[in-house]
């Protein structure tokens, strides 16, 4: 969507800007090659990527919730929303993650609004 | 120490926190690499232009 929503100065929930980025993003199944992706090594990737993530956040604090966008709108895909416990766990895995990489790509971190993912759709 | 069925090599994998670009990349900023986007490079998301 296009709309501006409101980035808290604070909050237990991160959004990582497209950080996921599936094997198979340019054609569902497909590599960029053109050849044919195996569901499991897929299910690999998407798991490998889970627990780099999980490990380098639990070490700022305990997280409550940790959910990785499948949805292919540009704005969303690989969308990765971290919710801690406390806020200032929150906090001290954006100042560790802020200019680090996550391979080869920037992380782009912020606080995000979203503290009950079953109302986090934009209506 | 995993109770996963599935398997992966005995090795631990390296995380892929803390790997840079190839400097080539850095310099370009189009990356040659094919899951880049050429949005996703260097915190252009679209869509966070403020609308008033």
């Amino acid at each position: 969507c296009s709309r501006l929503h409101t980035k808290p100065s604070i909050s237990p929930t991160l959004l990582l800007s497209n950080m996921y980025q599936r094997p198979d993003m340019i054609t569902p199944g497909v590599d960029p090659q053109g050849q044919p992706l195996d569901p499991r090594k897929i299910q690999d990737h998407f798991e490998d990527f889970y627990e780099d993530l999980f490990e380098e956040l639990s070490k700022y604090g305990e997280l409550e919730s940790l959910n990785i966008c499948d949805n292919l709108a540009d704005h969303m895909v690989g969308n990765v929303y971290a919710q801690f416990r406390e806020e200032e766990h929150a906090a001290a895995a954006v100042q560790s993650l802020t200019g680090r990489f996550y391979a080869g790509r920037p992380i782009i971190v912020d606080f995000s609004p979203v503290t009950d993912f079953r109302e986090a759709t934009c209506r | 120490p995993k109770s996963r069925s599935r398997s992966r090599s005995k090795s631990k994998r390296v995380s892929g926190f803390d790997m840079a670009p190839p400097a080539s990349e850095m310099l370009a900023g189009a990356g040659a690499g094919a899951t880049e986007n050429a949005w996703s490079s260097f915190g252009q998301i679209p869509g966070t232009t403020p609308t008033i």
